[in-house]
């Protein structure tokens, strides 16, 4: 059999799986009250779904009557349970004279249910029957005439064209309903069907999240193990230059002091690379422990100062070292701490032209989780208990130099990124320290930020909170 | 195909796919119109509000064959909107037979090329191979400028396997040979697998006698969008 509801032929068999039976009853009794007519609409099962019916006097006084009770029972199941065949109405008779219309309910050319109409008397008759006369020896013959006459009169005609129009009703309500039932069946099958589809695509996803995961890894051990060995053969030629260029080996002449100190220079530069890609493969994986102490942030400006002058007096740039009396002595790590800032002010003296100006502050600031995250604060919930502050220390470094553009900003903690990404370009660096002090940053529980403007200079911003939540925490 | 013994009933059903705005819709229009009122049923349309079909459409259609079995056809468009795909799926779902409507308009080449492929993809989704499904093809909108020549769609489709119609739905020509056309395609891929006239004693020619002899005379169908 078909199903009930399928979406691949679109099909309904039931009637009563469409018709609201409020609204139903209510087309009913507007049909009563136009014609007068007892109306019942049945399914093709058999279930009663609308009937708006009034005990006619006449069937009230047979009613009355213990032989008469039986005929009209016997007669109105009858009629409920008569099926018209072939789309036509049957004319259900009943003793009294009246009779019933049974009008076929059909719906994309199958028969769903009927609808019964009546009992009326047809225009016709105009005596009394003698089926209602001998339908018990007690029939007072007077007083079934009289009530007989109260019954319904409808012509043929009319009683055929009044079946017509409600089933034209019926007809408009069932394809309402049907359309609607697609409709929403149709909506929930979309609906499925895409959450399947999506379903399917976020385990692809995964797939590749999990297979990228694992190349990362791979990356990360890998970068350990290059690392490791190219440290060690690099520690014994910075060694064996050093000890050259201390005469160890006997005099050099000088340009052989010359040779040997660039290769001793370049060398540092590889190990500070390598110690460099350590660092970053080793936050990548959270292994780095801070060893945080109580610092003087003044202190440390101060000294990361001395250590740039010689570079920032060779090209004649102001180096300057600001704070604020109020600055606080913070919790920290002091050889990370001195790592970042010295990054940052180097990379200012870098992209500064000879002649100009970098400085670097200190001062007293405050520090919100909602600087660090974003997402819990959005809607402002919580703002009473999440927008509380914390004592910090902003420790800025500017410079007025090259700049960028807006565009590379949010680019330029990523590792390897380069400003200038070409093989001719004017600035060295591979492109880690940034990514670096970003990370070290963020080990301290702080916040790093950068402002910048195209051929204006840049300023970064680091915030490190007074105290770190668990003291021993790295 | 379904068939319900009890009820003496066979049904098959049938789509109408193709890109967007190519008239599949206007096409079951001009069925609907075309075919007199006995033994049609109502064109159900599941449209939004700027007349493009949002699930899809559906003209039931039965036909009383000899064999005293009743045929009911089951006519349905998809939504030919790229974003509709899943919609497009589960309406193909349990097709005999499938029209594509293509748009004869020479830039619309790419379009109804990527609904092609669109109707394969979804077939092979649904466990269909592609190559199993009955396809005929319908150039339609014939009446406007910029259109591929019928000497160069005969010469493609000489190259293919599917029948190939011309039509002008909003005018309502080519829209019937398309539709038997389909029905023939789909009958003969059904006889093949379940034997229809040797069980039944039904055959093509009974529904496409009856469905024929039901064509009213030619009627211009509204425009539809």
């Amino acid at each position: 059999m078909v199903e009930s509801m399928d979406i691949a032929y679109g099909e309904i068999t039931q009637l009563e799986e469409l018709i609201d039976r409020d609204s139903l009853r209510e087309v009913c009794r507007s049909f009563f009250e136009l014609f007068g007519l007892s109306i019942r609409v049945l399914s093709s099962r058999g279930v009663l779904l609308a009937s708006v019916h009034e005990e006619r006097s006449v069937c009230q006084y047979v009613n009355t009557l213990s032989h008469g009770r039986v005929a009209c029972s016997h007669t109105v199941t009858q009629a409920q349970l008569r099926t018209p065949e072939g789309g036509e109405t049957v004319v259900h008779p009943c003793f009294t004279g009246a009779i019933y219309h049974i009008v076929p309910i059909i719906y994309d050319q199958r028969q769903l249910g009927r609808i019964i109409i009546g009992p009326f008397l047809p225009a016709d008759v105009t005596s009394v029957p003698e089926s209602l006369l001998k339908v018990d020896p007690k029939i007072d013959p007077e007083k079934a005439r009289l009530t007989l006459a109260e019954m319904p009169r409808v012509r043929e005609q009319t009683a055929v064209r009044i079946g017509a129009h409600l089933r034209g009703v019926l007809d408009l309500i069932l394809f309402s309903g049907h359309k609607a039932q697609l409709t929403s069946t149709m909506h929930l099958a979309t609906v499925r069907e895409n959450y399947r589809e999506l379903g399917e695509k976020n385990t692809r996803l995964q797939e590749a999240f999990d297979k990228l995961k694992e190349l990362d890894r791979l990356k990360s051990n890998f970068l350990a193990t290059v690392s490791h060995e190219l440290r060690t053969p690099l520690t014994s030629i910075i060694g064996y230059s050093e000890m050259l260029e201390a005469g160890i080996a006997g005099e050099l002449s000088t340009e052989q002091a010359g040779f040997v100190e660039t290769i001793r220079s370049k060398g540092e530069l590889l190990l500070q690379l390598i110690s460099s890609l350590l660092d970053l493969n080793k936050l990548e994986r959270g292994q780095l422990r801070l060893n945080t102490e109580l610092i003087d942030p003044r202190a440390l400006v101060s000294e990361i100062r001395e250590t740039l002058l010689p570079e920032a007096e060779k090209r004649k740039i102001k180096l300057d070292a600001l704070w604020s009396d109020d600055v606080p002595m913070i919790q920290a790590d002091p050889v990370r701490l001195r790592q970042i800032i010295t990054n940052l002010a180097s990379n200012a003296l870098k992209f500064t032209p000879n002649r100009g100006q970098v400085q670097i502050t200190a001062r007293l600031a405050e520090l919100h989780l909602a600087d660090n995250d974003n997402d819990d604060l959005d809607d402002g919930l919580g703002a009473a208990l999440m927008m509380a502050p914390e004592r910090a220390v902003e420790i800025a470094v500017n410079d007025n130099g090259i700049g960028m553009e807006q565009s590379e900003l949010p680019k330029i903690f990523d590792a390897f990124y380069q400003v200038d990404g070409s093989s001719t370009r004017e600035y060295g660096g591979a492109g880690l320290g940034l990514s670096i002090a970003k990370s070290l940053v963020e080990a301290h529980h702080g916040k790093i930020r950068v402002e910048s403007e195209l051929g204006q200079g840049t300023t970064f911003y680091v915030v490190l909170p007074e105290t770190q939540p668990d003291s021993a925490a790295g | 195909m379904q068939v319900d013994f009890q009820a003496r009933e066979l049904t098959i059903k049938l789509v109408y796919y193709g890109p967007a705005l190519s008239g599949k819709t206007t096409n079951l229009q001009a069925i609907h119109r075309l075919l007199t009122p006995e033994g049609r049923g109502r064109l159900m349309t599941l449209e939004t509000r700027d007349d493009r079909t949002l699930f899809f459409d559906l003209l039931p259609l039965t036909v009383n064959t000899e064999s005293g079995l009743t045929v009911r056809i089951k006519l349905f468009t998809v939504p030919g909107q790229v974003i509709h795909n899943s919609t497009r799926r589960l309406v193909l779902q349990g097709a005999d037979g499938v029209a594509f409507i293509a748009d004869s308009q020479v830039n619309e080449v790419r379009a109804n090329q990527a609904a092609y492929k669109d109707l394969r993809k979804n077939l092979r989704e649904n466990g269909i191979e592609p190559s199993s499904m009955p396809v005929v093809i319908q150039y339609n909108k014939r009446d406007l400028p910029n259109i591929r020549s019928d000497e160069e769609i005969e010469r493609m489709a000489s190259m293919g396997h599917e029948r190939t119609y011309l039509a002008t739905a909003t005018h309502g020509t080519g829209v019937m040979e398309t539709f038997m056309g389909l029905i023939e395609a789909a009958w003969e891929n059904l006889e093949q697998q379940h034997s229809l006239d040797q069980r039944f004693g039904l055959r093509a020619e009974h529904v496409l006698q009856n469905l024929s002899e039901r064509i009213s005379e030619a009627v211009e169908v509204a425009d539809h969008g």
